[in-house]
């Protein structure tokens, strides 16, 4: 059976199209849901075997980015919290990881409190461009396994600075490997180059780079893909979640 | 002043005159003799809200009264009259060319033409001007405008899903504060907050910018220039729409406040000291992104008989539109307001943003209302269409309009406008020699900015969201190589990720040729926008165009003969390239008073704006140079004359003529360029535009990480043609073309007997090389080129 992924939208809300597109084509059931219809309960999150996060400006990024769509989360924080801890795959990608590090989900912690945040963009404003990441494969996030050490991915994001106050609490993630991902040239100021985290299980995961617009060769800005196989590098992270959940 | 508003019937010239100006309604002395005749023979004073309403409705913003108006057109002694100018050029084009795959041209609020394999979509396609707010407040006016044609695209037909934006821009010289009268904005400023208008905006409704242009010009030292274009997907089903009389007039999205009144008329008036930026709408993006979710589930569930958006003159103009037949009962009451202190009249005519109206049948009102509560998109149901063709319009007991809808769309008068062809001295001499290398020269132009990297403002654009932006505005083996067009597959809209239909877009401008010659300047337009749709491997055969009309005062005589030579070059050349237009827009009044009475006109600027189908968007190609060893090739013939060139802009040239476009030619070798595209013989393409064919070299050579050996003695050449014009001529018609080794026969074959010559190799060595047959004319290492190209210009 093809296993369910709710993605998840709110206002704002602008790559759930694509991402929907792209587990789609991997083999999974998707769904598009708006915050609202689970705050109404009509629809469960428990219901779904995967969950994603698109990109976006959900309610304007008002306040900071994603803090809004955190918060509306909040009253259900019991069901995400019960979706998380029961391994089943999450992935946040730009906005959606902005939304997992408001929320407390990313990094993971005790307390379930927010202890990092994505700011402001060393440059002062929003940056679309593609960069090369450098894949950790001592990661136990299950979204990155089967990659190469380095792909391409773009990136489109005003705030996207990776920090961590604590230096405890990097020296942690660090230590168990959860930072799955870095850029080979910091785009945006980020600690320690950070470009995506995972929680221990491995099964919850926030990005900032796009996988969704490098899924095929000719997403790519280097011509001519006709000629390459059309599965590229992004097209991996949602395979992976997929078989993960099947 | 009121005074004279009771006793309107009444007044004499004078008092209409400054009755027009107290109120801004920017109608001219004979417009309000008409609408004053009228209400004479009504018996009664017309009340605020109905002469506002007719001043939306009458405005140069609304009814393009210039170009669609009779002109009188004076060239070398000889007289031409046009009826309707827009008609006889553009429109004519359109309806000789009649190509069964334009479905709908013209009439409704974009152009739509074929998309795909299947017959089941149509590619809807449109550009706007916000001008006149942008030359204000930079920032809302351009928000505004990108949030305005998006709402195009979402009023066309039953509405169509925006997949691309487009945005180019015409500022003063970036260095030029000096010359600023006292009070103005600089250069500078407006382009920031205008780039940063379209970011915030763009990037918030979640439609990649992928697709446009920046030109720099002291003309536009005043009056900046901001064209947005938006394309969108649209089910051929969804096409038609028509009121139902007894349908609910439901106004979705955002509130009405006292932002934006009096928009369309101040578009359509020359800007001085005393304009207001309160004319100026304020944008709310996730107002607009909210319309757009609830719109497209509405249209497919067909809870709406007909939609269409706010936009200048808001709702007067919107259900004045939509009811023009049906009339309209509007009872102002029950909009939704984001002002207390607002007036009856002011909710009428205020432009305030976001807001789209539906017609929708009272029985599918409650399954509408829960796609709106579900995505938490404000409405309100204003009343409703009731097929009586009157439009009555109340707030409580007060009536504020009452009339019959003939009256707004049938009376509106048009008054024959002078138009002389500008006297301009050519001059076709030989080229001055220049004190500088040719690699010296080259290296200033690289940076100069109407050639050098638009990277700055590219990357704050989201340009890939939706993930269908195939072809990127930068490209090549570093992702920044300036690309001729941007190639759209839109998935997120078909959902189908094994169709790979896509289509092209791109531009074609060139004012500073307008300056010597607009109607030549017309056939280049067009001409670069076919080439550049060529460089990406489009169906150049099934190319629409769009033309956006750019001018200062009609009132001038020679603005008006420009316009006139321009459209007649539009209709010459979408005759000649089979590319009928499906849309346009224009603006006048570009032109602006200082403080101390100087005017400054802008020159006449035509924006062309091209699609095309891409057949199979895998197969889309480049423009950077891929691999070494591969041949390269220059089609077309160069040809002489400086005139209008960057080389022009920068030194003393010594000419000033434009090269007549031989367009049977351009059109036979591109034929033939688009065969061998799609037979894979050509790898990467690059069009010969701004800066000529040393810049074209020197941008394939650095986007691609390679060299290139040329040897130019093999090139198709005019007689007389020196090694200057030549480098930085910029005759039209040419591109260069990198062929795959092992492919040769098969191209040669397919191009012959056209203007097709092999002109050197690409090298592994990092340096291009440029000979003319025993002259070097320079040799330079390409990171070198590169650094001058790759300016920062924000």
């Amino acid at each position: 059976m093809k296993p369910k992924a709710i993605i998840l939208r709110g206002t704002g809300t602008n790559c759930d199209i694509e991402t929907f597109n792209s587990f789609k084509y991997v083999g999974a059931e998707p769904e598009l849901v708006h915050i609202n219809q689970l705050l109404s309960g009509a629809k469960k999150v428990l219901d779904y075997s995967i969950m994603a996060f698109p990109g976006g400006f959900s309610y304007g990024d008002d306040i900071s980015a994603g803090k809004i769509y955190a918060v509306k989360m909040s009253r259900l924080s019991a069901d995400f919290g019960a979706f998380i801890k029961d391994k089943r795959p999450v992935l946040g990608i730009c906005n959606g990881f902005q939304i997992l590090v408001k929320t407390g989900f990313l990094p993971e912690n005790k307390a379930g409190a927010q202890v990092s945040t994505l700011y402001t963009n060393d440059c002062g404003h929003f940056l679309a461009k593609w960069i090369k990441l450098k894949i950790n494969k001592k990661s136990p996030c299950i979204f990155t396994k089967g990659l190469p050490d380095e792909i391409e991915l773009p990136i489109a994001h005003g705030e996207g600075k990776f920090i961590i106050e604590d230096k405890k609490v990097m020296a942690e993630l660090v230590a168990r490997e959860l930072h799955a991902m870095t850029y080979e040239e910091n785009p945006n100021g980020s600690m320690l180059d950070i470009a995506g985290i995972t929680n221990s299980s491995g099964t919850c995961f926030g990005l900032m780079p796009h996988p969704e617009r490098n899924f095929f060769a000719w997403q790519h800005p280097d011509r001519p893909a006709a000629a390459r196989e059309a599965a590229a590098a992004g097209f991996q992270f949602f395979k992976n979640a997929v078989d993960y959940a099947g | 002043m009121t005074d004279n508003l009771l006793n309107f019937t009444s007044l004499n010239k004078k008092q209409l005159v400054e009755l027009d100006r107290t109120y801004g309604w920017s109608l001219s002395a004979l417009e309000l003799a008409e609408v004053q005749r009228q209400f004479g023979e009504t018996g009664r004073q017309p009340s605020r809200g109905e002469l506002e309403t007719i001043a939306q409705t009458w405005s140069e913003h609304c009814k393009h009264k210039t170009f669609s108006g009779p002109v009188r057109f004076k060239s070398g002694g000889k007289v031409k009259r046009y009826k309707n100018l827009f008609k006889e050029t553009i429109v004519k084009a359109t309806r000789k060319l009649n190509k069964k795959w334009c479905l709908s041209v013209f009439t409704d609020n974009a152009g739509i033409v074929e998309f795909g394999k299947n017959g089941k979509w149509g590619l809807a396609f449109k550009a706007e001007t916000h001008n006149h707010p942008c030359a204000v407040e930079p920032y809302g006016g351009a928000e505004t405008g990108v949030g305005g044609v998006v709402r195009d695209i979402l009023g066309v037909g039953l509405g169509a899903k925006p997949v691309l934006n487009t945005d180019n821009f015409c500022f003063g010289y970036l260095d030029s504060k000096t010359k600023l009268p006292k009070n103005s904005h600089s250069p500078e400023r407006i382009m920031r907050g205008v780039v940063e208008g379209v970011r915030d905006y763009g990037n918030r409704m979640g439609i990649p910018t992928a697709s446009g242009g920046l030109y720099f010009d002291d003309g536009y030292l005043l009056n900046p220039l901001v064209y947005v274009g938006c394309a969108g997907l649209i089910p051929v089903d969804k096409i038609a729409k028509k009121v139902i009389p007894g349908d609910l007039i439901v106004s979705i999205g955002g509130r009405t406040g006292r932002d934006g009144i009096h928009g369309a008329t101040f578009s359509s008036a020359n800007i001085d000291e005393d304009t207001s930026a309160s004319a100026v709408q304020i944008g709310h993006a996730v107002n607009e992104k909210k319309t757009l979710d609830v719109l497209m589930r509405a249209r497919d569930l067909g809870l709406y008989n007909a939609v269409t958006d706010c936009g200048a003159g808001g709702f007067s103009s919107a259900i004045g539109e939509l009811g023009s037949e049906t009339g309209a009962r509007v009872r102002l009451e029950n909009a939704q307001l984001k002002d207390t202190h607002i007036q009856p009249w002011e909710i009428w005519v205020s432009e305030s943003q976001e807001r789209m109206i539906l017609s929708v049948p009272g029985k599918k009102l409650k399954k509408l209302e829960v796609i709106l509560k579900a995505e938490s998109c404000e409405y309100c149901v204003l009343g409703t269409f009731p097929g009586d063709g009157r439009l009555l319009v109340t707030h409580g007991a007060e009536k504020v309009v009452d009339l019959p809808m003939s009256f707004l769309h049938g009376g509106v008068p048009n008054f024959e406008k002078a138009a002389v062809r500008r006297k301009v001295k050519i001059s076709d001499g030989s080229p001055v020699s220049p004190a500088k290398t040719y690699c010296g020269i080259l290296k200033d132009m690289l940076a100069h900015p109407n050639v050098c990297s638009r990277h700055s403002v590219i990357t704050q654009y989201d340009h890939e969201v939706q993930g269908g932006t195939v072809i990127k505005p930068l490209q090549g083996k570093y992702g920044d190589g300036p690309g001729d067009a941007a190639v759209i597959w839109p998935q997120a809209a078909t959902l189908d990720l094994n169709d790979f239909s896509g289509f092209a877009v791109t531009h074609g401008f060139n004012p500073a040729a307008g300056r010597i010659d607009p109607y030549q300047m017309a056939l280049h337009t067009v001409d670069e926008a076919v080439r550049n749709l060529l460089c990406v491997g489009a169906d150049i055969s099934r190319t629409a165009i769009l033309d956006n009309f750019c001018a200062a005062s009609p009132r001038d005589p020679e603005v008006m003969g420009d316009l006139v030579l321009a459209a007649e070059g539009c209709h010459d050349a979408a005759m000649a390239y089979g590319a009928p237009f499906i849309s346009g827009k224009d603006s006048f009044y570009n032109q602006a008073k200082d403080a101390e009475g100087n005017e400054y006109p802008i020159p006449i600027s035509l924006l062309i704006s091209a699609t095309a189908p891409v057949e199979d968007i895998r197969k889309a190609i480049t423009m950077n140079f891929k691999e070494a060893g591969n041949p390269v090739y220059l089609a077309g013939v160069n040809r002489r004359g400086l005139g209008g060139s960057v080389y022009g802009d920068m030194m003393v040239a010594g000419n000033n003529f434009i090269s007549p476009l031989a367009m049977k030619e351009a059109v036979r070798l591109y034929l033939a360029v688009s065969k061998a595209i799609s037979a894979g013989c050509v790898i990467a393409a690059h069009d010969v535009s701004q800066g000529g064919l040393a810049v074209t070299l020197a941008e394939m050579a650095f986007s691609g990480g390679l060299g290139a050996e040329i040897e130019l003695a093999g090139a198709a050449r005019e007689k007389g043609l020196g090694p200057l014009e030549l480098l930085f001529g910029e005759s039209p018609a040419r591109l260069v073309l990198e062929v795959t080794k092992g492919k040769e026969t098969e191209f040669l074959k397919l191009v012959k007997g056209l203007p097709v010559n092999e002109i050197g190799y690409v090298n592994e060595e990092p340096v291009l090389d440029v000979k003319d047959g025993e002259a070097r004319l320079f040799t330079e290492n390409i990171n070198a080129l590169k650094t001058c190209w790759k300016r920062e210009l924000l």
